[in-house]
């Protein structure tokens, strides 16, 4: 806390505030649990086939980090007229363009994601849960009394419902008309001169 | 001319009698000044040049055209997301035209404590009022009024709240909704359609898709610059550009110039120490009826009321330290911020015609840090202490505001789906629980302070004329120089900042190279 400016009551107690190596630390356990977790019967068999099967060539996760991720958007979009894997494939393409720090911190996020559930008493992998299984599992993320589990739900649910939106085919539930352009409304631009243009 | 780095083909030499790094609200201001009065301006940027017709109001496209990290770009933690364009025309092409002037307090405040003398209203109102003629900036007109900012604006005045509608940069503004995603119809007064043109038509030269790397400097003076050439759509560099100039303008964005100090070593540890984002949380309200938010200009009213901070007699906080701008969001955006998962978040977003929304400018009395990490630029930031309590006191009236207007149920997008229906909740159910790190998504816009003018070379990187203590010939203008939050959207501010630095150049070294 700033001592210039010191909080009311109760500023700030609730959360430590956690950066990168903080996060490490607070998941020193969860590496342990990664570790376990690697050795139950449900995640031994290591195959991760979703990319393979979806046909997506990726560029920025491997193909388990991909499965993670399209599990979890298979949860978060359930019932909406969106495919997860469109989705998925969407957000790998935008990892492998942005480039790191944002790409490595989502797939350190997912690997996370698929080996943590150990530590909410589940025996399975994140991908091998259900949807309603996930969505839970997903809560105790945002609801975790750590910043940085908070931190990685948002990252994920907030790239995923980011790109199912933009997606056309979700329209008809939002009733969103479309921008003006795509309505073809008729509005000429200025004219700007910007001189010459090579 | 515009010369598009990212279809030349070559290395490029140049020689200017200035050359400017970045071409916002800093930059553009002070190239067209110099470059009116005869300076052979070059400017470079690092990302690529947009017109009209490239904006096409989808806002996956923008994101990945024009937002710096493609739109996904936060602080270490993600607890606050970073939002910046990089484009010709800077962070005008997304902004939304508020363009107020700074409060004449927080001027007092930076020519007493940061000993900036020509901080004051007398000194800046002729620049502002050069700068609002040229932007066409006028208070916002009621046509462009949608029905969130009527709402806001009766919830206000049911309330006694204070607000008022805000000054504008546009002209002949049609209200198409997409102005955070570049004007297609250039009625929005960006840099990219006012003082771009002009520096270019004055015969100054514009790269765009430039990345600058190095401040080239001899004997303790800065002599040029020099950097690569991107192509656009790999962001991989596939030339060299030096520009060779007496004299050298920081102009990239508070993030921008900070990284580039910080690559070059230039400025010792004050650069990057404090990095101001005027925290935007934001709230939801479901009126029950469509009110169509996404039509219109996002903020005609702006809440100032709550601008100064009360505090008790014995000096604890008490409330304000913040203004509110009615906001809207488009779907993706609108769908990443909402809360709850699964159905109950899609049944939150089959309710997207029907939600107003508020967005808080926190005066944060905290700042962040950006700092290079294993040499990717990194930004450490948290809403922290005071400011906590300042975005509860804002979460709590933004409610309130709704609730007298109308609306059946307030959303505070928190990770517990926080609903308040009656103003007798809001003090009970809006606390610091919804403000913790990542409990909502934040946003920071106003990116400010990372090299900060001052009289005091220990806690300053430049001077009051906007050159650095470290290198002669180096200016800083842009929103790296203004030294702490403005508690308003500071678009204005920097540009009148950068207007006087150029006038203070201009004046000092004439036309330097002719």
């Amino acid at each position: 806390m700033d001592a210039a400016h010191p909080p009311g009551p109760g500023a700030g107690r609730a959360s430590p505030a956690l950066d990168r190596r903080g996060f490490l630390r607070a998941t020193a356990g969860g590496a342990t649990a990664a570790a376990l977790a690697s050795l139950l019967p449900a995640g031994c068999t290591g195959d991760y086939p979703q990319a393979s099967s979806d046909g997506v060539a990726l560029q920025a996760l491997t193909p388990k980090e991909y499965a993670v991720l399209r599990a979890a958007a298979e949860a978060l979009l359930a019932g909406l007229p969106v495919a997860p894997a469109r989705v998925a494939a969407r957000i790998d393409a935008e990892l492998a363009a942005v480039g790191d720090p944002m790409r490595a911190d989502m797939k350190t996020v997912l690997r996370l994601l698929e080996h943590l559930t150990l530590l909410g008493g589940r025996l399975r992998r994140f991908t091998a849960l259900d949807g309603a299984a996930r969505l839970a599992y997903l809560g105790t993320w945002a609801r975790s009394r750590f910043s940085l589990r908070r931190a990685a739900y948002q990252a994920v649910r907030g790239v995923i419902y980011l790109y199912a939106y933009t997606e056309d085919s979700t329209r008809p539930l939002t009733g969103f008309p479309g921008s003006w352009p795509e309505r073809r409304v008729p509005i000429p631009a200025y004219p700007v001169d910007f001189g010459e243009v090579r | 001319m515009i010369i598009q780095g990212t279809t030349h083909r070559g290395d490029v030499e140049d020689r200017a009698d200035v050359v400017v790094v970045g071409t916002g609200a800093g930059g553009g201001t002070l190239a067209a000044y110099l470059a009116d009065r005869g300076w052979d301006v070059v400017m470079l940027e690092k990302g690529g040049f947009f017109r009209a017709e490239d904006f096409t109001q989808r806002e996956e496209d923008a994101l990945a055209a024009f937002n710096g990290r493609r739109g996904l770009d936060a602080s270490d933690d993600n607890a606050v997301f970073l939002t910046y364009a990089e484009a010709v025309g800077g962070c005008t092409v997304h902004y939304w035209g508020d363009s107020f002037r700074t409060p004449p307090d927080r001027l007092e405040r930076w020519r007493t404590e940061r000993g900036l003398e020509w901080m004051t209203p007398s000194e800046l109102n002729p620049h502002w009022e050069v700068i609002e003629q040229e932007l066409g900036i006028h208070i916002c007109e009621e046509r462009l009024f949608n029905e969130n900012n009527r709402l806001v604006r009766q919830g206000c005045e049911a309330l006694g709240f204070e607000g008022a509608p805000v000054p504008t940069a546009r002209v002949d503004c049609i209200g198409c909704g997409w102005t955070q995603f570049g004007c297609a119809y250039n009625r929005k007064s960006s840099q990219l359609i006012t003082t771009i043109p002009r520096v270019s038509r004055a015969g100054g030269r514009i790269y765009s898709d430039a990345r600058v790397e190095r401040i080239l400097v001899e004997n303790g003076r800065a002599v040029g610059v020099e950097g690569s050439l991107l192509d656009r759509d790999t962001d991989r560099p596939h030339s060299r550009i030096r520009v060779r100039a007496p004299f050298v303008v920081l102009a990239g964005g508070a993030l921008g110039t900070a990284e580039l100090l910080l690559r070059n070593g230039i400025g010792g540890d004050v650069v990057g120490r404090r990095f101001y984002v005027n925290p935007h949380y934001f709230v939801f309200a479901d009126f029950g009826r469509e009110i169509d938010n996404i039509t219109g200009i996002p903020c005609a009213y702006e809440v100032h009321g709550f601008r100064q901070v009360r505090r008790t007699r014995s000096g604890e906080y008490a409330g304000g330290g913040y203004t509110m701008l009615c906001s809207h969001q488009s779907p993706g955006l609108t769908a990443a911020i909402l809360p709850e998962a699964g159905a109950a978040h899609a049944e939150r977003m089959r309710r997207y015609r029907h939600l107003g929304s508020l967005m808080s400018v926190i005066d944060e009395e905290n700042p962040g840090r950006v700092y290079l990490d294993g040499g990717v630029r990194k930004v450490k930031y948290n809403v922290r202490g005071v400011d906590q309590l300042k975005a509860v006191d804002y979460l709590r009236n933004a409610a309130r505001i709704f609730l007298a207007a109308g609306a059946r149920e307030v959303w505070i997008p928190d990770v517990y789906g926080t609903v308040v229906r009656d103003p007798r909740e809001v003090e009970a159910r809006i606390t610091l629980r919804s403000v913790q790190p990542n409990a909502q998504i934040c946003a920071g816009s106003h990116f400010l302070g990372t090299a900060p003018l001052g009289a005091d070379p220990a806690d300053s990187f430049a001077g009051p004329t906007g050159e650095a203590y470290a290198v002669k010939g180096l200016y800083v203008a842009d929103g790296a120089a203004v030294p702490t939050s403005v508690s308003k959207d500071p678009s204005l501010t920097i540009m009148g900042v950068a207007r006087w630095i150029a006038s203070g150049l201009h004046e000092r070294a004439g036309r330097a190279g002719a």
